[in-house]
């Protein structure tokens, strides 16, 4: 395992910057998450520190050694492909031994037949290791993409969305044993994800990334309570960060320049006993939760109600703001 | 089936339309219009595939000479017997199976090979694969006599370039005149031809294995040769099997091109199974006897073919 750096990164697809100037250093041991909306630059990121794209710009850094010039096979990296890329032709088991049985690393069969039972097992694909590659579902495909990337051990993992298609249940069991796995091997780790419950239980610090560049950087707990911009507290939190014009709350003291009022729907708190302006619009029932829906002249805003509520559809509510986050015209945090 | 609900909607639109039409097709049930559809063409099969091969079976067992009137007895499988003792038609099958394997391993070594080269998109990869596959876009009539002239002794550009490389006297051998020389002379034009043909199908081969497979490798640690023996080669295994399959039918009833270049001489060295059938029947004039012998090769090419597609199958599964 070793430090993994991009220094000033760019690379470009004829005019478009698929990432920009982007700096990061994943850590000896960290688990950094990449977080993103479609066509962010997440996947060219992976993909330029396995060396499989060339920088324009900028350098990256393995165990401090510059590398970008090097072959990927001389990278020692372990990629888990967004397509999975498993070899259609060959067994499971021969395509979790592929890695291992390149001349260049000379791992006994008898050991890479224990590393794979091991891993097979854990992904729950160890009834499946006699298939063809081609005769699985996509999670099983997904799961033999992660477990070969597993039996290894690199200088760091690349994973490229390597749970996204399994199903609730087998993604949490998942999302367990890898975070595990990393944290016994120590291993240095870039993972990305749509999935916030991944972003926030798995990683050590969330990259977020904005058009080909990097916006913030920090802990989950930073990137979740201290946004740097309305786009980065937009990522996280399920109902999204209510995100409301200033003038809907007169009263509330604000940074001059604050244009936006950022509220999660945490920090949102209904006052049932006062008549307010916020009038109830729709409660979703989620089982354990419900969100309510409030509409404040003109604006949507969701909360969450606890199960005692008697609110009905068409009561009017005041309501108090917590930790309120203020943004200004660009979306920038103010801070007051 | 899916043509009859397209047949019905039109038949609903007609009905809201002009009448005449609607009234005829109204007369036919979605059966009967499918029938109509499918009739000319089974019937031009049947006239010119099935019945031809009917009666060839029938011939086959008779003495019947197309240049004779008379009597035509039935023989039984005499014509068979002869066949497969007749010491010319093994000779032919010999020279047939010379020229078949000869030709399916050159072309799909070098076919392959032109493929890899290709798919590596070189500068100017466009223009040198449409040069390749000029060949085999000529008729077979156009290349077998230009090829008489390049083998030419005296003025052919092919044995000037052979003395020229080797030093050997350009009018001491004749391609398509030594008993040593002519088989090879006519492998070497159906290579010519027709290697292009195999490089186009395993360059779909070669085109259809996604590019993140290889960086997957390399990413693993492939090397080139290995990721060429576990990626490239097994992946394009089911279209090289597919040429060869192709270029095999195509090759054991090769006629044309042999015909026009040795017409199966010097003596019979050339003389490959089509221009023996060619020669019993329409210049021995046996025809009950050529027929058995097309029947003996039909059956051959089909069975061959019926395996060999098995064996295809199979590799695709894998
Ligand atoms: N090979 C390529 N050629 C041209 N443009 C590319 C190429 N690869 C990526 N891009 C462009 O670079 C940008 C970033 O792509 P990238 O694949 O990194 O997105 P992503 O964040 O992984 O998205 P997703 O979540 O959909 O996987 C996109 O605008 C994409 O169109
Ligand atoms: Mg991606």
């Amino acid at each position: 395992m070793a430090e993994v750096a991009l220094i000033n990164a760019t690379k470009r697809f004829g005019d478009v910057a698929a990432i920009g100037d982007v700096s990061l250093t994943v850590a000896d041991g960290e688990f950094v998450v990449l977080l993103g909306p479609t066509g962010a630059g997440k996947t060219t990121t992976l993909r330029v520190i396995a060396g499989l794209e060339t920088l324009d710009e900028g350098a990256v850094r393995i165990g401090g050694r510059e590398v970008s010039k090097e072959a990927p096979a001389l990278r020692d990296v372990a990629f888990v492909f967004q397509q999975y890329s498993l070899y259609p032709h060959l067994s499971v088991y021969d395509n979790m031994a592929f890695p291992l049985r390149s001349p260049t690393r000379r791992v006994p069969e008898d050991e890479i037949r224990r590393s794979i039972t091991e891993i097979a097992r854990m992904l729950h694909i160890d009834h499946k290791l006699q298939n063809k590659a081609t005769r699985l579902s996509g999670g099983e495909m997904q799961r033999v993409a992660i477990g070969r990337a597993l039996v290894r051990h690199p200088s760091i993992y690349l994973m490229d969305e390597p749970l996204s298609s399994l199903d609730a249940k087998l993604r949490q069991e998942l999302r367990l044993e890898l975070k595990r796995i990393q944290r016994d091997l120590g291993a240095t780790m870039l993972y990305v994800t749509h999935d916030q419950v991944e972003a926030m239980t798995m990683a050590s610090r969330i990259g977020v990334l904005k058009q080909g560049k990097l916006v913030q950087l920090g802990t989950p707990r930073e990137i979740y309570e201290d946004p740097a911009e309305t786009y980065v507290a937009t990522r996280l939190g399920q109902p999204r960060i209510n995100l409301m014009p200033r003038r809907l709350f007169p009263s509330l003291p604000t940074p001059s320049s604050a244009e936006t009022i950022g509220v999660r729907t945490e920090h949102l708190k209904i006052d049932r006993h006062h008549q307010g302006a916020a009038r109830v619009a729709r409660i979703e029932h989620l089982g354990d939760q419900r969100y309510l829906h409030l509409s404040l002249e003109d604006h949507s805003i969701v909360t969450l109600a606890g199960h005692d509520t008697d609110l009905d559809v068409g009561d009017s509510v005041a309501l108090q703001l917590e930790r309120p986050l203020f943004f200004d015209r660009d979306g920038m945090r103010v801070r007051p | 089936m899916n043509e009859h609900s397209g047949t019905i909607s039109i038949a609903d639109k007609a009905a809201a339309t002009p009448r005449p039409v609607a009234v005829r097709v109204r007369g036919l049930s979605d059966k009967g219009i499918a029938w109509l559809f499918v009739g000319p063409t089974i019937v031009l099969l049947l006239a010119i595939n099935i019945f031809p091969l009917i009666w060839t079976i029938y011939l086959s067992f008779t003495n019947y000479a197309a240049n004779r009137s008379g009597e035509v007895k039935n023989v039984g499988t005499r014509n068979y017997e002869r066949i497969l003792n007749d010491a010319d038609i093994w000779a032919a099958m010999q020279a047939t199976a010379h020229f078949v394997i000869w030709t399916i391993a050159i072309e799909t070594v070098l076919g392959f090979a032109l493929a890899y080269l290709i798919d590596k998109k070189f500068r100017g990869h466009g223009f040198w694969t449409t040069l390749l596959l000029l060949p085999m876009m000529l008729s077979p009539a156009v290349v077998g006599n230009f090829w008489k002239f390049l083998y030419e002794p005296q003025i052919g550009l092919f044995n000037y370039a052979i003395s020229y490389l080797t030093g050997i006297d350009r009018t001491s051998f004749q391609m398509l005149g030594e008993v040593s020389l002519a088989p090879w002379a006519i492998v070497i034009v159906d290579v010519w031809m027709w290697t292009p043909y195999v490089m186009l199908i395993c360059l779909a081969g070669l085109r259809s294995i996604p590019d993140y497979i290889y960086e997957a490798a390399e990413v693993d640690r492939a090397s080139p040769w290995r990721q060429f023996v576990s990626i490239t080669l097994p992946m394009s295994m089911p279209f090289i099997m597919l040429a060869v399959l192709f270029r095999g039918i195509e090759n054991f009833k090769m006629f044309d091109l042999i015909n026009l270049l040795t017409s199966g001489g010097p003596g019979s060295t050339t003389e490959v199974a089509s221009i023996t059938l060619k020669r019993a029947a329409f210049e021995s004039w046996r025809t009950g006897y050529s027929s058995a012998f097309a029947i003996i090769l039909f059956v051959a090419v089909f069975g061959l073919a019926n395996i060999y597609v098995k064996a295809l199958n199979k590799v695709k599964q894998r």
